[in-house]
């Protein structure tokens, strides 16, 4: 898709993943600087969906139905993930926001092979 | 008294992690099997309708791993054990008969589209239910 911003967003994610793993090496539960980064990478993602929408009704993907709810699920899972992960104020909280962000990642991924537009 | 010790909840600490996965899970297996019934199910009837059943055994064992109440634990054994069951038993048939499977499910060569994953989690998940048990009273 757009190169720049899908990077961003394949970026920030991947360091929301490690820091999220970072904190439980640490042996520290999840605090406020984590939901930060939650926050700036759930922006990011929510810039790509807007965008993606936009795009997607101007062209033909062959799965364009696919398209749309990956869109949706890059997201919606972190935010979830990330509520689920403070109800653990161990370092497991960190590991589930880690999944959240990887699940993301491989959305986001998947959201570039799917955009094949045509027309 | 079963109160006095009561058995470690399998949705705490490390739990939590594996519920989160499980959950990431029964929501994308679920999706990909509506997309494709929907849109294209005559195209590879059995590997959708896998897909779907593998949907539902992952809310599942999601609920039954998030839960607490005693039948929780019993819906997650079950679960997870079909889930490894089927994992297996796709995974063997991909591999002996592909062309039986004209498109990929989950379980599909043991997992393979998804880094494996489907093959390690019901693993991961019987040894937590394993070593989550109530003590005997």
């Amino acid at each position: 898709m757009y190169d720049a911003l899908a990077l961003a967003t394949l970026v920030a994610t991947g360091a929301l993943a490690l820091f999220g793993l970072v904190l439980a090496a640490l042996n520290r539960a999840p605090g406020r600087e984590l939901k930060i980064a939650v926050g700036v990478v759930v922006a990011l993602l929510a810039a790509q969906a807007v965008l993606g929408v936009v795009r997607a009704f101007g062209v033909t993907l062959p799965e364009q139905s696919t398209f749309l709810i990956y869109l949706a699920v890059s997201v919606c899972v972190l935010p979830i993930a990330t509520q689920f992960a403070y109800a653990e104020p161990t370092r497991w909280g960190g590991v589930v926001v880690a999944v959240g962000a990887i699940a993301t990642l491989v959305a986001v991924l998947r959201l570039q092979g799917l955009w094949v537009p045509s027309g | 008294m079963a109160e006095a010790r009561t058995p470690r909840a399998t949705a705490t600490g490390a739990g939590r992690v594996l519920v989160a996965i499980y959950g990431i899970f029964a929501l994308s297996a679920t999706a990909r099997a509506a997309v494709q019934i929907a849109g294209r199910f005559g195209d590879a009837p059995l590997a959708y309708l896998l897909s779907a059943l593998a949907g539902v055994v992952y809310i599942l064992a999601t609920v039954g791993l998030a839960g607490t109440r005693p039948w929780a634990r019993t819906l997650a054994w079950a679960a997870v054990g079909f889930e490894l069951t089927g994992v297996l038993v796709v995974g063997t048939l991909t591999v002996l008969d592909a062309a039986a499977f004209p498109d990929d499910t989950v379980w599909s060569f043991y997992g393979r589209g998804y880094g494996f994953v489907p093959l390690v989690l019901p693993l991961v998940g019987l040894w937590w239910l394993h070593r989550t048990r109530p003590s005997p009273a």
